[in-house]
């Protein structure tokens, strides 16, 4: 599985890493418009993502852009649904009202932090990752 | 950020909904316990209440809840559909009952930080088995089996975060040894360790790697360090290096101190402290009122020194909060009470006694009137309010009835941002919507080809708008449709028996075009649903006067016609000079007042009618004696005793004869108490600082009764 992680805090960062090198192969970007960047570039490449892992408050573009941004792309390609990227909003930014805008943005899941790495391994197990 | 990670309020959000879910279902089980049956209503609301439940546990992942309430909500799905007769009434509510017993308990659970383990197996044993019974209850009846409730999988997963002790905050203050090299470093190599376990920190002085002078600070008054973690001062301890180290003070404080800053301390730069103070308000702030959308979370590039901040904090947001309008105007009363006790004070009759030192009296009250003027301008700002509403409002009457009336209209909106008093608005909404509605009725041709031929776009137009100058706010309507036909106007005038018998080249084209503003006028011929009844103008008009407006109409014939409503920005408290008339006090409105002369008796002109008039500068103006209108005594009959005042109104102008001047004030408007019969030209009363009562007059009124005599 190919992994797309955006995240700009680096204690945070390890950590993800770390976690999410256990299922595949992660590539780590430390702000909102390298994510876009690289999304397209394995689009290009033909080797799109099969998980996003994006933090929300990030320089240049935060979580929610990158997400606007990534499910504009896939609309503006045609990419059918199912094969979409799953996108995890990894934040401590939990308020119900961003929840819900992440939601409405076509998120997959929102994880809030720190994580719940058990959780998080469910959600993979849910939306067939792994 | 300490909120955040404590609480989940997606969390708390799932326990609140869950929870009063839960209550309103307790509720109709309850009522409805000893009766036969649910009715479809209640099995209806059972229904949503499961499925909602069943649906946010599923995103929150609890997954013993979910099955729960998707069973439930099953039976009734079934019970929705097939109607069945015979349900055991009982054996449901004891089944509901138990369902929602369980799904509390687990949100207990949660509530409390624990993993909602509850074993589900037997419950939804007992509901699948009631379920079958059901399902061939409803067979036996002979009712078709809906199809299966299709239980949709949720695609949104939220994942709570892990649940944590509490935070607990600390000071730390280092002291290094005096003959320390680079403290600086070590206070850095200080703070390092500690983000390890920080949460939040907060160090002083700030700019430790960038500012080698900052190593003298610390020297002298010691390194401070706010730190918000989890763990234990000896963990804390372990973590900083001592070596060099004279002292180490550490103390525990609640989060409220810890909010505060290190402002409290006495230490560091306050602005600055202060300034992250607010920025984390605001950061509330916006959080409680506003959507979030993306982009909102953008994080600045960081530099030295300073933490990361959010690009959206760096905009002030107004915080705002809402008031009863009635305790704002209770406390514009009170500051009209109050202008009006200052006066008292300040003009007292005691301190007219000869021979008084008032030197630091009258700096004193110099002082007062300046901050009394202040919280005028406070409470009317205050009282302010946009006209977005009320144009919004207007948007609509234009696209309603130009749809009615089969009229292809445009309607241009400027300045709905301005900012008038919340009294007049509501004053203003009505007139407003007529002239709006008649711009829109009469003003644009129902004639396309009309406008064709004038060489007019075909789509007419309507302009909304709004500005405020000089203390007034102007409302104008204006269309660009066939325009006001005077000739018309005044024929119909003349027919209707509204105007003297008097050649139309009498008039000026204001005064024509203000015709149609006298009651029972109308120049179009039949009455549709929106306007042409005759009522109108003059209630618009009579309106805008009682908040001290008045109406300007302008119009060009086939080219549109402009309606201005002009008004004062605030209603209660008016700039004015106190004139007496023999023993009365007299309020004339500064703004209506032109200019002051001494006259000799040669200006006077008197008709046979027993009218005055004045010859100024060539120029003459009706003259009003005001001792003579109001029967007063005592008072100059000689215009060269007196003054002559010229006052304005809607440019028109009039001369009235007044005996002195007294001063120029702040007029707090009283309406003239009801058990005083209307006088005509006195709009209203007020006290003066002597405690006497003066009277306001009313331009308007006192030409209006000039003309009738």
């Amino acid at each position: 599985m190919k992994i797309l992680l955006a995240e700009d805090d680096f204690a945070s960062r390890k950590f993800m890493d770390k976690q999410l090198s256990r299922y595949g192969e992660c590539d780590v970007m430390v702000d909102g418009e390298e994510a876009v960047d690289a999304f397209m570039m394995a689009l290009e490449d033909d080797e799109p993502y099969d998980l996003a892992c994006l933090d929300v408050m990030m320089p240049v573009m935060d979580g929610y852009q990158v997400l606007k941004a990534i499910r504009n792309i896939e609309a503006q390609k045609g990419i059918p649904k199912e094969k979409c990227v799953k996108v995890i909003m990894t934040t401590a930014l939990n308020d119900e009202r961003n929840v819900k805008m992440a939601f409405e943005l076509g998120c997959e899941a929102y994880a809030g932090k720190p994580l719940d790495v058990e959780k998080f391994e469910k959600v993979l197990k849910r939306l067939k990752l792994i | 950020m300490a909120e955040e990670f404590n609480t989940d309020s997606m969390l708390s959000m799932f326990l609140y909904e869950s929870g009063q879910l839960l209550e309103q279902l307790e509720g109709i089980i309850l009522d409805k316990q000893d009766e036969d049956c649910f009715d479809d209503a209640d099995i209806n609301e059972i229904f949503r209440v499961m499925h909602t439940i069943k649906g946010s546990s599923a995103v929150l992942m609890y997954e013993n809840i979910t099955k729960v309430a998707h069973k439930l909500e099953d039976v009734f799905y079934y019970l929705r559909e097939s109607h069945p007769d015979d349900v055991p009434h009982l054996e449901l509510v004891d089944k509901v009952l138990a369902v929602s017993d369980f799904v509390t308990g687990e949100m207990d659970k949660i509530k409390d930080g624990d993993n909602p383990d509850g074993d589900e197996t037997q419950l939804v044993e007992d509901l699948d088995e009631f379920l079958s019974r059901i399902k061939g209850e409803i067979k036996k009846q002979g009712i078709r089996l809906p199809k299966e409730n299709k239980h949709e999988e949720p695609s949104q997963f939220y994942i709570t975060p892990v649940a944590e002790n509490d935070s607990h905050f600390y000071r730390i203050v280092i002291h290094y040894r005096d003959d320390t090299q680079m403290s600086n470093i070590r206070a850095y190599s200080a703070t390092y360790a500690l983000k390890e376990l920080a949460e939040d920190l907060l160090y002083s002085p700030e700019d430790i790697l960038t500012n080698e002078d900052s190593s003298n600070t610390i020297l002298m008054e010691g390194f401070h360090i706010l730190l918000q973690t989890k763990s234990s001062k000896e963990e804390i301890l372990d973590l900083i290096d001592s070596s060099e180290a004279e002292k180490i003070d550490i103390e525990e404080m609640t989060a409220n101190e810890y909010g505060r800053g290190l402002v409290e301390f006495g230490m560091g730069d306050p602005s600055e402290f202060i300034h992250l103070e607010e920025e984390k308000k605001e950061v509330k702030v916006q959080k409680s009122t506003q959507k979030p959308a993306p982009g909102d979370y953008i994080v600045k590039a960081k530099e030295t020194g300073k933490g990361k901040t959010l690009a959206k904090n760096q905009h002030k947001q107004q915080t705002i909060i809402s008031v009863n309008v009635e305790k704002m105007d209770a406390l514009m009363d009170l500051i009209g009470e109050l202008v009006i006790a200052e006066a008292v004070v300040l003009q007292n009759p005691d301190l007219k006694v000869p021979g008084l030192e008032l030197g630091n009296f009258q700096k004193a009250s110099a002082q007062l009137s300046k901050i009394t003027t202040e919280l005028q301008e406070v409470i009317m700002s205050m009282r302010m309010m946009p006209l977005t509403n009320v144009f919004q409002k207007m948007k609509r009457i234009v696209f309603d009835v130009s749809r009615k009336l089969d009229k292809d209209i445009e309607l241009e909106v400027i300045g709905e941002n301005t900012e008038v008093d919340k009294n007049i608005i509501e004053h203003i909404s009505d007139p407003l919507m007529h002239l709006v509605r008649n711009s829109v009725d009469h003003g644009i041709e129902e004639n396309t080809n009309d406008r064709i031929k004038l060489g007019k776009p075909e789509k007419g137009k309507i302009t909304l708008e709004a500005k405020n100058e000089g203390g007034k706010v102007y409302i104008s309507v204006r269309d660009d449709g066939k325009g006001l036909n005077k000739e018309k106007l005044y024929n119909k005038a003349l027919a209707n028996g509204l105007i003297e018998d008097r050649p139309m080249s009498d008039f000026q084209d204001r005064e024509i075009f203000r015709f149609i503003t006298l009651p029972g006028f109308s120049t179009k011929e039949e009455v549709t649903e929106y306007s042409g009844r005759g009522v109108g103008m003059d209630v618009v008009v009579k309106n805008i006067q009682s908040i001290g407006g008045r109406l300007d109409i302008d119009s060009v014939e086939y080219e549109g016609s402009e309606m201005t409503l002009v008004i004062p920005l605030t209603l209660a408290i008016i700039n004015g000079i106190v004139v007496q008339v023999g023993n009365s006090s007299f309020v004339i409105e500064t703004a209506s007042i032109k200019e002051f002369v001494r006259m000799d008796n040669d200006a006077l002109v008197q008709e046979p009618g027993g009218e005055e008039y004045i010859v100024l500068r060539d120029e003459c103006f009706p003259f009003i004696r005001l001792n003579e209108r109001y029967n007063l005594s005592g008072s100059a009959d000689n215009i060269e005793d007196g003054i002559v005042v010229v006052l304005e109104h809607e440019g028109n102008q009039v001369c009235i004869l007044i005996d002195k001047l007294i001063q120029e004030q702040e007029i707090v408007v009283k309406p003239i108490p009801s058990y005083v019969k209307k006088v005509n030209g006195i709009s209203g009363c007020t006290q003066l600082g002597d405690g006497s009562i003066a009277l306001i007059l009313d331009i308007a009124g006192l030409m209006l009764t000039e003309e009738r005599r």
